[in-house]
């Protein structure tokens, strides 16, 4: 006899239905074979199937058994075929009825035990459920909370195999995992990111910081080690508005599909704040894998992402950049398949101005040579440098003027600044923020007054501003603006954005 | 032997130097002058040389009478001049040169260069190839006066201070002349490629090596002396205790040129160099003034005075940088005004040429 049910694939993102069917025939000859194109994870999955179904009281039928995973040019991979096995062979064994496992999915690793363990996508594996149409979908408990966000499908979080026959055979009352949404969403933008107000001084880069999640400019601070240089940029997150619905759902299923979520989190509702090391590979920055796994770009997703040391990255991680950076998105191509990931982040960069740090520091010589500076230099070259919007020195601090620097504004005083400049944006009928502006609508948007103009004619001849530094220059200033409530660009806005431009003459490339 | 006599005994020696990859200025003054030692026959230049059987080939080689003639032609086909010691239109002061360059190789149009030379105040400005923004600026601003003056900016090409310098003069649309240390046609470092050839276009590179030569430590040294004899003053902007800007300095004062050197904060290891300078009795460099001072008789032309900025909070941020350097809080927190707008004010002044950036903290361009 045949039993099956279904269970969702994801690759990357995208969902497929898998059908898992289990066949026994009366055999002397005991045999469990898994067919459809598993990889080692899913082959290794009989042995898990087996124990879990002994170790839960379940008899495991005598004879021959085939499990087929169908479509069977479809690679499948990871444990979360075990559940749907399992379930599919108890169907064989007798205990759990064929009417039983109509319309329903499942998805979960199992324990030797039979308990059943947290899987990663599971958000997005319900998506497909309640796209497909199916009834219920079984996940392990754990992953039942973001499950639990998505309308349309009745989600099962089970402990254990028992626990799932007797739900799915009416012995036991399901529990309600439907998830609102709107108080977890709240709970989130209540978690607290570092404050703002901790930081003396550096009112140069806390504004410039301002700018930046005002517009979503990306930023580059450059300073000497002890700046503050981190402690800044961790700050970001939380002056940026907070996730919409949509947002923190997308930001959840890139979580999700990485196995990020911590057993029973429902929801990334706060901005990501990511900091990969500078060893990092690009599979690991941009996405990649053989079953494609978002990278660093696509988990700081609407969120910030945050390079440290930016000149110590291998240059060829960092040109990998460069497609997410422009588009927003991240595209693994592998053989069979084309993964898309979501890839829009706040890119925040810090370093140290050359190898020694101390170039441009009033008080210690910096000793590198001319040569090894501008090849430290160099590095920051290609997508990274073409998309840094504002440049920000972040100087040690002497004692004394630690001791004058007034406490700055804090985080909430400067969000509702960004809210406010956001609000602006939104009302002239934009849908990206300023930065994402194309230089059309940027040009349209930035209406200038005639003292701009004059400025903005000097700056191209005496600064020799190059097209694109000039559009970043543009753009800038519209969001100084909206932070200024103005609805013309102004001269001390456009003064200001010139001040955010790459240095010149100081050795970085332009 | 009508043409060997036309050829210019300099264009000879300094095929002669690039092949050997040595300096002739001594056997030629052993020899009683550069014309003398081009006419002696190659045994009698080899035994003076010391040279050995491979130098005696190469030797051979240059030597040979198809060789020279076709010398002119051959740097003609690389597109730069060559203008002998002496011949007309010459630097005379170079003249005045303990070991004076047989000849100089140009890129541009030297007529028109050393003309310049000869009629306008001639001005080195050198210092620190890793120098500091203020002191880039500095030097940049410095270029700039001196050009709107009328005067000729000489300098070494290098990074830094040099290139500064070279970069000011032309944003101003003076004549700027490089020196470089290698062949004119060898950009060095070679990110300076775009700069030699603004340099040639707005004035002229000079050298006195065969074109193709490679930079060489001992050849930096020696690119100063021609640097320091073309120069009615050097100025020093930046030097540590061992920069090769006091070297500039060294030849200046042994040709009787006045030295000047620019001050900078006491101790500061940049300025150690300028410090001992002036310590020693150069002359103090804060402007222009100083050197309209120091040259009364040149043929300086009159400019007008800069304006200070008209804004009263830009006059107020100015006056408050003066004292010293400080980030843009602590002049809002000084001043009463907030960041954005001192950070816009800054800008302003930035871009003006009244205040420089140093590592996040703001000065006032001397």
């Amino acid at each position: 006899m045949v039993s099956r049910l279904v269970s969702p694939a994801l690759i990357a993102l995208d969902s497929f239905t898998v059908a898992v069917e289990v066949d026994m025939h009366a055999s002397r000859q005991s045999a469990f074979a898994i067919v459809g194109l598993p990889d080692a994870a899913v082959q290794e999955s009989r042995e898990r199937v087996r124990a879990g179904l002994t170790n839960q009281g379940f008899r495991v039928p005598e004879g021959k058994i085939v499990a087929n995973l169908a479509p069977a040019d479809l690679r499948k991979s990871g444990p979360q075929y075990d559940l749907p096995i399992a379930l599919a062979l108890i169907g064989v064994g007798g205990s759990l009825s064929a009417a039983s496992l109509a319309g329903v999915g499942a998805a979960g690793e199992l324990g030797l035990d039979g308990s059943v363990r947290p899987i990663a996508g599971a958000l997005s594996m319900a998506e497909h459920a309640a796209r497909a149409g199916w009834k219920r979908l079984v996940v392990p408990v754990d992953n039942a909370a973001e499950a639990g966000l998505i309308a349309g499908i009745e989600i099962i979080g089970v402990r254990s195999l028992r626990h799932a026959v007797n739900i799915l055979e009416g012995h036991e009352e399901a529990p309600d995992h439907t998830a609102d949404i709107n108080r977890l969403l709240l709970e989130g933008t209540q978690a607290r990111y570092p404050d703002l107000a901790e930081i003396r001084g550096q009112g140069a880069a806390r504004r410039a910081l301002e700018v930046a999640a005002a517009g979503m400019h990306s930023i580059l601070m450059l300073g000497p080690p002890g700046g503050g240089k981190t402690m800044l940029a961790r700050r970001l997150p939380g002056l940026l508005p907070a996730l919409t619905t949509d947002e923190a759902i997308a930001v959840t299923r890139i979580h999700s599909a990485a196995g990020l979520m911590a057993p029973g989190q429902a929801l990334v509702a706060a901005r990501p704040f990511r900091a990969p090391h500078h060893t990092i590979s690009a599979p690991g920055l941009v996405g990649g894998g053989r079953t494609p796994r978002p990278g660093e770009v696509s988990l700081g997703h609407l969120g910030v992402l945050f390079l440290d040391e930016v000149c110590a990255f291998a240059p060829s991680v960092l040109d990998t950049l460069r497609q997410p950076l422009e588009e927003g998105v991240v595209e693994v191509t592998r053989s069979m398949h084309t993964a898309r990931f979501p890839a829009r982040t706040l890119l925040v960069a810090a370093g140290n101005p050359c190898p020694c740090g101390h170039a441009g520091d009033a008080a210690v010589l910096c000793t590198c040579t001319p040569m090894n500076a501008e090849r430290y230099r160099s590095r920051l070259s290609g997508p990274v440098l073409d998309r840094i919007d504002l440049w920000v020195n972040v100087p040690r601090l002497t004692r004394s003027e630690l001791t004058e620097a007034q406490a700055g504004e804090s985080t909430a005083t400067v969000l509702a600044r960004v809210a406010a400049a956001r609000a602006h944006q939104h009302a002239r009928g934009q849908t990206v923020a300023n930065a994402e502006l194309t230089s059309d609508d940027a040009g349209r948007y930035a209406d200038m007054d005639a003292a701009g103009r004059a400025l903005l004619d000097r700056a191209i001849d005496s600064l020799a501003l190059t097209a694109r530094g000039l559009h970043r220059s543009i753009r800038v200033s519209r969001t100084i603006a909206d932070l200024a409530g103005a609805e013309r660009v102004e001269r001390a806005h456009l003064a200001e954005a010139l001040g955010y431009r790459s240095p010149s003459g100081s050795g970085w490339p332009k | 032997m009508a043409e060997m006599s036309d050829l210019p005994a300099g264009l000879l020696l300094a095929k002669l130097a690039s092949e050997l990859g040595r300096d002739l200025g001594r056997a030629a003054r052993m020899a009683g002058g550069p014309a003398r030692l081009a006419r002696l026959s190659s045994s009698a230049v080899s035994s003076r040389l010391g040279l050995d059987a491979d130098g005696r080939s190469t030797l051979a080689a240059v030597w040979n009478v198809e060789t020279r003639s076709a010398l002119p032609a051959q740097i003609e086909r690389l597109g730069v001049g060559y203008i002998d010691a002496g011949a007309a239109g010459y630097p005379a002061a170079l003249g005045a040169l303990f070991d004076p360059p047989f000849g100089l190789f140009t890129r541009g149009d030297w007529v028109r260069a050393f003309v310049a030379l000869a009629e306008r105040p001639v001005v080195a400005i050198v210092g620190s190839r890793v120098a500091s923004e203020a002191g880039t600026q500095f030097a940049s601003r410095l270029a700039a006066d001196l050009a709107a003056a009328g005067a000729v900016v000489v300098s070494g090409l290098a990074r830094g201070i040099d290139a500064s310098a070279h970069e000011g003069a032309m944003a101003a649309g003076g004549i700027t002349i490089g020196v470089a240390g290698c062949g004119v046609d060898v950009p060095y470092p070679a990110a300076h490629r775009d700069l030699y050839r603004r340099v040639a276009d707005s004035g002229a590179v000079v050298s006195e090596y065969w074109p193709g030569t490679r930079p060489a430590p001992w050849r930096f040294p020696a690119r100063n002396r021609i640097v320091a004899g073309l120069a009615d003053a050097v100025v020093v902007v930046e030097a540590t205790a061992r920069s090769g800007a006091l070297i500039t300095a060294d030849f200046a004062l042994e040709y009787g040129r006045p030295v000047l050197a620019v001050p900078g904060m006491p101790g500061s290891p940049r300025s150690q160099g300028c410090h001992a300078l002036i310590r020693a009795g150069a002359g103090l460099c804060e402007g222009i003034t100083d050197l309209r001072e120091e040259l009364p008789n040149a043929a300086w032309t009159a400019v007008s005075e800069r304006d200070g900025p008209v804004d009263a909070n830009a006059r107020a941020v100015l006056t408050l940088l003066a004292n010293e350097p400080m980030t843009p809080d602590q002049a809002a927190s000084r001043l009463g005004i907030g960041v954005p707008e001192i950070a816009g004010i800054v800008a302003l002044l930035q871009l003006d040429g009244f205040v420089t950036e140093l590592g996040g903290r703001f000065q006032v361009v001397p």
